[in-house]
């Protein structure tokens, strides 16, 4: 039975903090013998746990996704009333896409999703998040000077476009449907798809055309 | 909380360190570290909510300088010290790991392919009455508590417009302290420029909250 007991916990982290190897490669192997050894951890399953999301899991699920949404109106539609029931339909059911939202760019418009208070991404769609997803220095900043944010990602907006934060606080996740470039017309999906980055699904990418020529 | 984990509109942070930015994992300790604690977790043996909040009561400087999935990883396995699958004694070397005595048997890989595939759903069945409706203007409460909660500092005693309702999802602040409460949930837009005071522009923010973090405004 766990506890609930914060004090406790606080105490627990500090014996560890003291007790484990201060090197982060140490401290995991001293874990990970810890856990085997006890038979509370099957090194198999960690192994599967890492390529699930090395080899089958990642950005290219949110591409296909978006990509099937600039080509086809009915799924587009889907997708934004219940982004949840397109990527069911699509079978790319996964982690944290249970209660999924797609919010869209548009000439007026971009997105930006953030977890100020954890790293709550969609791993199932778009994979592990990037290192700056999770740092604090995103983490803090986005919701407070998107634009700065932008800017260091190489996205400049003018001052008609507004901005829109999606900061993830409950067990809804967001992903943002970026613009289809010009200059695509007749492009298949797995064409568009490649034009897809993953920071575009973030919000910190706006302009596809990059990949167009 | 008022921990350091709640970084929203934080100031004094810098850049945003974009080296590896392509690596799914940081480095091949940072993805042993997630494989294990998600092994150690994956069955969900207390709230998502509990999870988060062990998390948020790592040691504040450990917090914010250690590795991401180190951190997952210590808080399962604070976790499963606090609720008595393993013992302190045995990660500290003062005892030769015994048998494990818990309950659950490890996860197998086949266990693990399942789960990936496999979303949570959170939204859970009421028969209270919503107290907001889609474009009704609301406040946030004024003052966090000492728990857990999902409403961030930086929104609190603020005015918004109710975006979206999204059903009734368990209570974050509740399911931390071990108990069962469930809420309505909405979306909730907020202008930037009543967040914070050198905002100038309409740019706007949508936060997801429970329905007792908001009064009728």
């Amino acid at each position: 039975m766990s506890s609930f007991d914060p004090h406790k916990i606080t105490e627990i982290h500090r014996h560890l903090h003291s007790h484990l190897p201060p090197e982060p490669a140490l401290r995991v192997k001293a874990i990970e013998s810890l856990l085997v050894e006890k038979g509370l951890v099957d090194p198999k399953a960690v192994d599967t746990w890492i390529e699930a999301y090395t080899e089958d899991i990642g950005p290219k699920r949110g591409a296909q996704i978006v990509a099937r949404a600039w080509l086809d109106a009915d799924f587009k539609a889907l997708l934004m009333k219940d982004a949840t029931a397109a990527v069911n339909d699509m079978g790319l059911q996964g982690q944290a896409t249970g209660h999924l939202h797609a919010v869209e760019n548009t000439d007026a418009v971009h997105n930006l999703v953030v977890c100020t208070l954890c790293s709550c991404y969609p791993f199932g769609i778009l994979g592990m998040a990037p290192a700056w997803y999770k740092a604090a220095e995103y983490r803090a900043r986005s919701v407070r000077d998107p634009r700065g944010v932008l800017t260091e990602f190489g996205v400049s907006l003018s001052d008609n476009v507004a901005v829109k934060v999606w900061d993830s606080t409950a067990e809804l996740r967001y992903m943002v449907v970026p613009q289809r470039p010009a200059g695509t017309d007749g492009w298949d999906q797995e064409a568009l798809a490649k034009l897809v980055t993953r920071n575009s699904m973030i919000g910190t990418d706006r302009d596809l055309s990059k990949g167009v020529a | 909380m008022d921990g350091v984990h709640d970084l929203g509109g934080k100031q004094g942070f810098g850049r945003i360190d974009r080296d590896h930015e392509n690596d799914p994992y940081h480095g091949d300790h940072d993805a042993r570290a997630y494989g294990l604690s998600v092994s150690l977790r994956a069955e969900r043996p207390y709230p998502i909510d509990w999870f988060r909040h062990v998390r948020e009561l790592i040691d504040p400087i450990d917090y914010l300088t250690r590795p991401y999935f180190d951190s997952w990883l210590q808080t399962s396995l604070a976790l499963a010290i606090d609720r008595g699958v393993l013992d302190m004694a045995e990660v500290t070397g003062h005892k030769a790991p015994g048998p494990n005595a818990g309950d659950a048997k490890p996860l197998t890989p086949e266990d693990v392919r399942k789960i990936v595939v496999t979303p949570p759903n959170f939204e859970r069945p009421t028969d209270v009455a919503p107290g907001f409706s889609v474009g009704g203007t609301v406040i946030t409460a004024a003052q966090g508590h000492s728990g857990h909660t999902r409403l961030p500092a930086y929104a609190r005693n603020t005015k918004g417009v109710i975006h979206a309702h999204h059903g009734a999802h368990p209570l974050p602040d509740a399911e931390a302290r071990g108990e069962d409460v469930i809420e309505h949930l909405y979306t909730v837009e907020f202008r930037a420029a009543d967040l914070f005071p050198e905002v100038t522009n309409s740019d706007v923010i949508y936060l997801d909250l429970w329905e007792s973090y908001l009064a009728a405004a």
